[in-house]
């Protein structure tokens, strides 16, 4: 039998993968870089559980409506920003995320500083599920977004977000609709990042502004950025280990923002594409 | 055939005229010249013909209809394929790809289609057909930053030409190439144009605008000061003062 | 009341003018968002605090602050920043923001998780006229930001170097061809910036009497924000947004005492203004 403790880091990993890999649908392959990409993990935690304890939704339909609302917000927004330069879009979707913070800390009607409480993990078959159970429906779920990802990286759709993300005014002049294909990274983006944040309120029964801050969007871009901006598995390696480092090490819980500090910087000054970037050291190795 | 038509064309930039009501037509299969010294507003006008940034006055109509309003995607899909003066080809991805690129303007209008798989045998032979053509078959895997300058040349054409177009905007395709270079790629454009699909050509090679093209058009300081045929041009006494009279 | 709120907007506003204006100098010249500028700022702060300490004069402390940030700043333009502008912009941005998190980690780890204070005097006095009243520390900011604006002022039009570094703001390729070095001017740049950043946590620490590791969590963003409602690279520009948000965030939570942080304040008019004006305040397309 797996530990508790052990199931409850498989799931924390799993979310993270899931919300580093939404993350790399936008920054990686369309290119635009969101540094706030914590407050739309915040809007499906918080929109599930509003659905959950306010409306009586089961889980069953509360997590994806969470993620159909991060989805809609991340239009709302994203289609205003996107139409600003790109240094403009890093600093705005940083603002975003410090407004969504202080809404949901300040705004009485989603519980202030003390935030939800009473999200249960589902029923189903008549009883509570378990953790090892729910860890294998994120990771089904995750897996199905995996396969539906291999398609839009062979499909126009990649294409159009690769040439966006090498030269924006080449694109426009191919026949690529920017603003639409932005867009829609933007809002994929999101709404998988709305769906991991209603598998994390209902793992973690209670939820907390402070949980989708601007330091949660740096802890998942680190991941991203550490495994390989771009590619399709770098992500979620960056994850898996990001996630795992801090829990097998004492001292590196400790300092664990400070190394992921220092990783960032270092990655990026010595090995700009990531553990798994065509540059890097690992796939330089494994092509030989 | 009139197949694009510029009336009263003006831009301004901070109240700097870059452009300053500009007229002429461009016909299906030939190659208009269009040539002046640095800062008359050439590139300013590929730029607003591609829908880069809107024009201050006047009116640009394509085969009869305005483009006026159109944004650069909804250009390039009616027809009207451009290269850039400092080449810009897709830089990370393979030559392929950055043709495959221009071959979607068919899907990408529908969202549905766009999901669809890129990699389809009969598109792959039509985007290689297309690559046969200028040339680049042996680097059809090759990633576009690592091609020599003409080569990345012939990629923008090779892009452009995947959007079917009937008209082409080139932005000084020669300049930086070697003479046996542009001698090669003023051969593609002339092929390019005997199928029938009007050139604008940008060019600051004499010799080439003049062995090349049958009409030019003249600008300086933003305006016209001139058109007509290579011979009309050269002895054109308003065009030997913008080029020279400068220093005099 | 009105005139004592403005007072308090305008001395908050000015320092919010120190730190953003060697942002916006850093990003008209090299376009990268310099996220750990307000690591230097709280750098600056501690630099100062430990020179007080040492030798108990405010004077010096504001020098020993300035010059420690801007050797600081000059570490990271060489090191960190030059070797990455061949690449895509988002990785001076990455690296920016790791920086940022290390260093702030790092004044934890040195200096400790608690506030220490910073309680400099310079027996000058509050200034009061009936029930209007700048403290000494407000007078202080006004005074010695006014000074820094009008150094930067007479330095960037009245000198060469100046002159250069704007020119290379506007086209660094044109710039060297005359034969400035671009290199030593991006340097200056950095050291001048930085320096300011440096003063402003002085300060800070000075008026809150504290000093404490994340002080620059807010200001970095905050800063950012600023400078794009000034329409990033745009100096006047960005003194102007520094002092309407010191203004707004005195008004609209000290008056109007509206239940909203204040630091989400300039984020809200950022978004606000970037609907209207793309480009900022002074910003051109």
């Amino acid at each position: 039998m797996i530990s508790g403790y052990l199931i409850t880091i498989l799931i924390t990993i799993l979310i993270y993968a899931m919300l580093a890999h939404s993350l790399n649908l936008i920054t990686g392959h369309a290119g635009q870089i969101s540094l706030g990409h914590a407050a739309f993990f915040g809007i499906g935690a918080y929109s599930s559980a509003m659905l959950y304890t306010e409306a009586g939704f089961p889980f069953w339909i509360s997590v994806p409506l969470a993620a159909v609302v991060a989805g809609i917000i991340g239009a709302l927004l994203g289609i205003p920003c996107l139409r600003v330069r790109d240094d403009f879009l890093a600093i705005t979707t940083m603002g975003i995320n410090f407004v969504v913070e202080a809404i949901f800390l300040y705004i009485p009607f989603f519980g202030g500083a003390m935030g939800i409480g009473g999200i249960n993990l589902p029923k189903w078959f008549g009883r509570d599920m378990t953790k090892p159970e729910y860890f294998f429906i994120i990771l089904i779920t995750f897996g199905l977004l995996l396969l539906v990802d291999r398609q839009l990286g062979r499909s126009w759709i990649g294409l159009a977000w690769a040439s966006i993300r090498e030269d924006e005014q080449a694109a426009g002049a191919m026949g690529v609709d920017v603003v639409r294909f932005k867009v829609l990274a933007f809002i994929l983006g999101s709404a998988i990042a709305g769906l991991a944040g209603g598998f994390y309120a209902h793992f973690l029964t209670f939820i907390m502004p402070q949980n989708f801050g601007f330091g949660q969007s740096i802890v998942i871009l680190c991941m991203v950025v550490f495994g390989g901006i771009g590619t399709r598995w770098g992500p979620i390696i960056g994850a898996v280990i990001l996630g795992i480092l801090p829990e097998i090490s004492r001292p590196i819980m400790e300092y664990r923002i400070l190394i992921y500090g220092v990783l960032l910087l270092a990655m990026m000054r010595f090995q700009p594409g990531g553990l798994l970037g065509a540059e890097s050291i690992l796939s330089r190795t494994f092509r030989r | 055939m009139t197949l694009l038509e510029v009336k009263a064309l003006s831009k301004e930039f901070d109240g700097l005229r870059a452009l300053d009501g500009v007229s002429f037509a461009a016909r299906g299969g030939e190659i208009l010249g269009i040539i002046g010294p640095n800062g008359a507003g050439k590139t300013t006008l590929f730029n607003i013909i591609s829908g880069i940034y809107p024009p201050s006055g006047g009116e640009i109509n394509f085969e009869g209809k305005s483009i006026l309003r159109l944004k650069p995607h909804q250009v390039s899909r009616l027809g009207i394929g451009r290269t850039f003066q400092i080449v810009r080809p897709f830089q990370n991805l393979d030559v392929e790809a950055n043709v495959m690129v221009a071959f979607g303007h068919r899907v990408y209008p529908s969202l549905w289609k766009s999901a669809g798989s890129v990699w389809q045998p009969e598109i792959q032979k039509e985007v290689q057909d297309l690559i046969d053509r200028v040339g680049l078959r042996p680097h059809l895997k090759q990633i576009a930053k690592t091609l020599p300058l003409g080569f990345k040349k012939r990629l923008e054409i090779a892009r452009a030409l995947a959007l079917q177009p009937r008209l082409l905007l080139l932005d000084e395709p020669s300049a930086g190439l070697r003479f046996e270079e542009s001698l090669q790629l003023m051969g593609l454009i002339r092929q390019v144009c005997d199928q029938g699909i009007g050139i604008l050509l940008i060019e600051h090679n004499m010799h080439v605008v003049m062995d090349l093209c049958k009409r030019i058009v003249v600008l300086d300081h933003g305006s016209k000061i001139a058109e007509g045929s290579p011979e009309e041009i050269r002895s054109n006494p308003l065009v030997i003062q913008a080029y020279l009279g400068k220093e005099a | 009341m009105l005139w004592q709120q403005l007072a308090n907007g305008i001395a908050i506003g000015s320092v919010y003018a120190l730190i953003s204006l060697g942002l916006t100098m850093v990003y008209g010249i090299l376009r990268i968002l310099h996220v750990a500028h307000a690591g230097i700022y709280a750098l600056g702060a501690y630099v100062g605090l430990f020179s007080f300490k040492l030798v108990g004069n405010f004077w010096i402390s504001l020098m020993v602050g300035m010059a420690g940030a801007a050797i600081a700043g000059y570490l990271v333009e060489r090191f960190l920043y030059t070797p990455l502008l061949h690449l895509p912009r988002i990785a001076p941005l990455i690296v920016s923001i790791g920086l940022f998190t290390a260093l702030e980690e790092a004044f934890r780890i040195v200096a400790g998780p608690h506030t220490l204070t910073y309680n400099a005097r310079i027996g000058l006095g509050d200034l009061s006229i009936g029930s209007f009243r700048l403290t000494e520390t407000q007078i202080l900011i006004l005074f010695i930001t006014i000074i820094i604006l009008i150094f930067l002022w007479a330095f960037l039009t009245k000198t060469r170097t100046g002159l250069a570094m704007r020119a290379c703001a506007q086209d660094p390729e044109t710039t060297s061809s005359f034969g400035v070095n671009v290199s030593a001017i991006i340097a200056i740049n950095f050291i001048i910036g930085s320096a300011m950043a440096g003063a402003a946590g002085v300060l800070i620490g000075v008026y809150d009497n504290q000093v404490w590791p994340t002080m620059g969590s807010i200001p970095a963003y905050k800063a950012l924000a600023i400078v794009v409602l000034g329409g990033l690279g745009n100096i006047p520009g960005t003194v102007l947004a520094s002092i309407v948000v010191g203004l707004a965030e005195t008004f609209f939570i000290g008056v109007l005492a509206i239940p909203f942080p204040r630091d989400a304040v300039a984020f809200v008019a950022m978004i606000l203004v970037l609907m209207f004006k793309p480009y900022g305040l002074l910003g051109k397309a």
